[in-house]
């Protein structure tokens, strides 16, 4: 009796450990099982190019910094790229933290999984250790080596000298067919265009003039709701929709962090200019006018996108890849996209008569941010042949098209095509979830595929493209003789060698004084922009706002990018 | 009522006489509480492993901490990160947030759950009774992503609350409530108040049952109301655990919360809105300075340590309950 309690009483508290464990535990259980399926396939996975299905499939995990949507466990074309390379992702996005805070919180707790994109924060990985070194595998995979040229692939160095992770995005095979201006914008509905019969919108006057015109004669939607006719998001580090317009108003490109004027070349401060001056002062007066939503300063990411996809927001300035996937596959669901919901792009400057570089062409290269590879993970070999596989034409076109039949056809021609119920599906989240599998934050290609004939996305195929576009859109483009959204907004091609000096702003941390200076300029712009443009007495806001700005000393920020971008340019 | 402060005195010296007779320890009562025995010895390896070796962190707030380099090989750097820590203005602000809110949620639950619990015992019908008391501590078990959420639509431009103001005539535009610095520790309390309300008045109402019926009785002979009742019974009976309570929550007063700031937090009111473990978080987590976040951490200890200790020897004079 008194031998069971006893054992009762460790019972117990190998139970209570085990619980309270748990957190850290569960990553090492999971590893533990995956290392002995991994092991028994290391010979396959590590010599051929697409091992067919012997019966085991590596499982990995991948966390991704950002906010995604999770695929069902049984997804099916999941299973396919698993039967084809003997390895599947369980891919985990993120839930309401920050980027830095997600992996703040993986890097204390030193458990990694086995893929990571940790955005903003992927130098706390490097500066943690966490990540495996790409340099001695790259040459083995001929499909990652293929994506960069040396000279990119050595500007991922650190300053170890080693690679540690490779960007996804942006990067063309062959011809260049961008469609969709995948950057930021001041965005219009079609319908407001349309409306004031497709008037040249130019200047930032001109398309507030135009939004509350349009609000003004059409207070409702056809089905009641009130038409906002600007709105604004700034939620964390999604506030680049207040922040950073006044350098594109400036008519420079998107360096994110500062203006890089190509006389010298120099680093000006967009934050203090007086376009920025200008713009926010607008912003106030609209705001005080009644024209720019209350809300727009307290709502989360998903008010917004929520607030989005009821249609009734005439306008805001984002990047198409923050809101358009969403918010336009609800338009197409709720038939609100043939009313004219759908945004098409404006190159807006502070003044007529300016150039303006919003849209860049021939893909950026991004180094700051990337997928790396963890030193958790077991099988690092198969890790990178799995990278290699989704790069080949076959697998990738599984990702972005889907399975030939079902998701896409093929003409006589051996282009690819979609009828509109694939178009539909493919805009349906439930069968995204059960079906669609694109792996969307590792490398994929854009531009041609390697038939010669199509895109490597349905977005990019001309034809498709054409042919999913929404009327109001076909119509609005028609109406200004251009074709895609890049010819909407007028495409650039000619920024500097430097581009874009984000990637090192984003590399930054509180190391060095700039960095300190970096994060609390993030800060007072937080808390002040909002004040300002909420403002009674802009100019008084103003002078307030600079005095708390100057105070964090942005000229320790402005220093460092300036010598970076002497670096860059060679100097 | 003289008799009845006799009474209580009476208990407490009850108490005390019991320490005066414990027995001594011998290898024959050790046998006999063997299995107690085990059993606290489990609690104090657990209470060691999961509360006294993670305080060997703490160095980490002397170091400049790298998880690269680990607790062993990261460079000490005396009171740096404390120095930083004090001369960083939103480091101030945010402890002022912290104790403002603190303390307003302290006194503002600590009374509404009293005045709950003796309301609800007032209430004679059973089902009533035992209807509004499960009703209302029912909140206690949402999370507060729920509770923002739900605050969030009720507060927005058009939510509940601005509706039925704009329909009285009290305001004519909507108040938009997250974006003033005013309304933030108010809704913050408000907040606390609806969720825990119900939950703490439960200890309260069983205290205030655990109170001999005579003295209600004997006091109503005397021609006591309700009201002298309330004063003179409810209110002496359950003062013992009155301060119990209120001992505890000081030492908690710098958990002013984090959920709730941060999510419901914004740009406009950080100002008031972030606390000292947003704080924590932000810098050690998300900037990665382990060793700023965990200096943080050690001072909100150490003021939650001094003020429990303070608040105890208050009680210690005024010849309270105490916890120690």
């Amino acid at each position: 009796m008194k031998r069971r309690k006893i054992t009762a009483l460790f019972m117990t508290t190998a139970l209570a450990v085990s619980v309270l464990g748990g957190c850290g535990g569960g990553g090492s259980d999971s590893d533990a099982g995956k290392g002995s399926v991994a092991n028994d396939s290391t010979e396959t996975g590590g010599s051929a190019a697409s091992s067919k299905g012997d019966g085991d499939v590596i499982e990995f995990t991948a966390f991704f910094a950002v906010p995604g949507a999770e695929k069902n466990d049984d997804n099916e074309i999941k299973e396919i790229i698993a039967e084809k390379t003997g390895a599947k992702v369980k891919e985990t996005w993120l839930t309401g933290q920050t980027a830095s805070e997600a992996v703040g919180t993986i890097v204390a707790g030193g458990e990694y999984p086995d893929f990571i994109d940790g955005g903003d924060a992927m130098k706390t990985l490097y500066d943690a250790g966490a990540l495996v070194a790409w340099d001695d595998y790259i040459d083995k995979y001929p499909n990652i080596k293929e994506y960069y040229s040396d000279e990119e692939w050595d500007k991922f160095r650190q300053d170890d000298g080693h690679i540690y992770w490779m960007n996804q995005f942006n990067n063309i095979y062959g011809e260049d067919k961008t469609t969709t201006h995948n950057d930021e914008a001041f965005w219009v509905q079609a319908r407001v265009l349309e409306w004031a019969d497709y008037p040249q919108i130019k200047t930032l006057d001109q398309y507030f003039d135009l939004l509350t015109s349009y609000a003004e004669a059409n207070p409702t939607m056809e089905d009641g709701t009130k038409n906002i006719p600007y709105t604004i998001l700034c939620e964390d580090w999604r506030y680049f929709c207040l922040e950073n317009a006044p350098q594109f108003l400036d008519g420079y490109p998107n360096d994110g962090s500062v203006i890089v004027d190509p006389e010298g070349p120099t680093i000006v401060d967009y934050n203090t200019t007086d376009t920025a001056k200008r713009y926010f002062q607008k912003l106030n007066e609209e705001y005080h006018k009644g024209n720019v939503d209350p809300e727009s300063f307290t709502q989360t990411y998903d008010e917004y996108i929520a607030k989005l996809s009821t249609g009734a927001v005439l306008g805001m300035c984002d990047q198409w890849w923050d809101f358009a996937f969403d918010v336009h596959d609800v338009f197409k669901q709720q038939g609100l996209d043939t009313i004219g919901c759908n945004y098409v792009p404006l190159g807006l400057t502070i003044d007529e008569g300016m150039e303006n570089q919003w849209h860049t062409t021939g893909g950026t290269l991004n180094v700051a941010s990337g997928l790396g590879i963890t030193t958790s993970c077991q099988d690092v070999d198969a890790a990178f042949q799995f990278v290699n596989d989704l790069l080949g034409q076959e697998v990738h076109d599984l990702r972005y098209w889907g399975v030939q039949g079902v998701d896409y056809d093929v003409d006589e021609n051996g282009m690819y095509f979609r009828t509109e119920d694939q178009r539909m599906n493919a805009a349906d989240t439930a069968y995204k979830a059960s079906h669609l599998c694109d792996y969307s934050y590792f490398p994929n290609w854009k531009g041609s595929s390697r038939d010669g004939k199509n895109a490597m996305w349905p977005e990019e195929q001309t034809s498709e493209f054409l042919d999913s576009l929404a009327e109001p859109v076909a119509k609005c483009f028609e109406a200004y003789g251009v074709s895609t959204y890049p010819e909407m907004i007028g495409s650039v091609d000619k920024v500097g060698e430097w581009f874009p000096m984000y990637s090192f702003s984003n590399t930054m941390t509180t190391e060095t004084p700039g960095g300190v200076a970096w994060t609390k300029m993030g800060e007072v712009k937080h808390e002040w922009l909002p004040k300002v443009v909420m403002a009674d007495d802009f100019e008084d806001g103003w002078s307030q706002y600079m005095e708390v700005y100057n105070a964090a000393n942005p000229q320790d920020f402005l220093s460092e990018m300036q010598a970076e971008l002497d670096r860059r340019v060679g100097k | 009522m003289g008799i009845l402060k006799e009474r209580w005195r009476g208990e407490g010296m009850a108490r005390t006489g019991a320490k005066a007779n414990e027995k001594k320890i011998t290898w024959k009562e050790v046998k006999r509480q063997k299995v107690l025995l085990i059993w606290s010895a489990a609690i104090v390896i657990y209470g060691i492993i999961f509360y006294y070796l993670p305080l060997g962190g703490w160095i980490t707030a002397f170091q400049n901490y790298k998880p690269k380099d680990g607790l062993f090989h990261s460079k000490f750097v005396g009171l740096d990160k404390f120095k930083f820590l004090f001369s960083d203005d939103t480091f101030i602000k945010v402890v002022r947030n912290t104790v403002a809110m603190g303390v307003i949620n302290l006194v503002v639950t600590f009374v509404m759950a009293i005045v709950f619990a003796i309301l609800l015992n007032e209430v004679k019908n059973t089902f009533g009774k035992k209807t509004v008391q499960t009703i209302s501590y029912l909140p206690h078990f949402l999370s507060w992503i729920i509770v923002t959420g739900i605050l969030h639509d009720v507060l927005s431009g058009t939510g509940i609350i601005n509706e039925v103001l704009m329909k009285l005539s009290i305001v004519d535009q909507p108040i938009n409530f997250f974006a003033h610095t005013t309304y933030f520790w108010p809704i913050v309390a408000f907040a606390n108040v609806w969720k825990e309300t119900g939950w703490n008045a439960i200890i309260y109402l069983s205290a205030i049952t655990a109170i001999d019926p005579s003295l209600y009785e004997a006091a109503s002979m005397d021609g006591a109301g309700r009201w002298a009742k309330i004063k003179h019974i409810t209110l002496p009976g359950i003062r013992p655990t009155i301060m119990i309570l209120l001992l505890m929550n000081v030492g908690n007063v710098l958990n002013a919360g984090f959920e709730i700031q941060y999510l419901l937090g914004n740009g406009l009111v950080k100002s008031v809105s972030e606390t000292i473990d947003i704080y924590v978080l932000k810098w050690g987590i998300s900037q990665n300075d382990f060793s700023l976040g965990t200096a943080a951490g050690i001072f909100k200890s150490l003021v939650s340590i001094i003020l429990i200790v303070i608040a105890n020897q208050m009680a210690k004079r005024a010849g309270e309950e105490r916890l120690f």
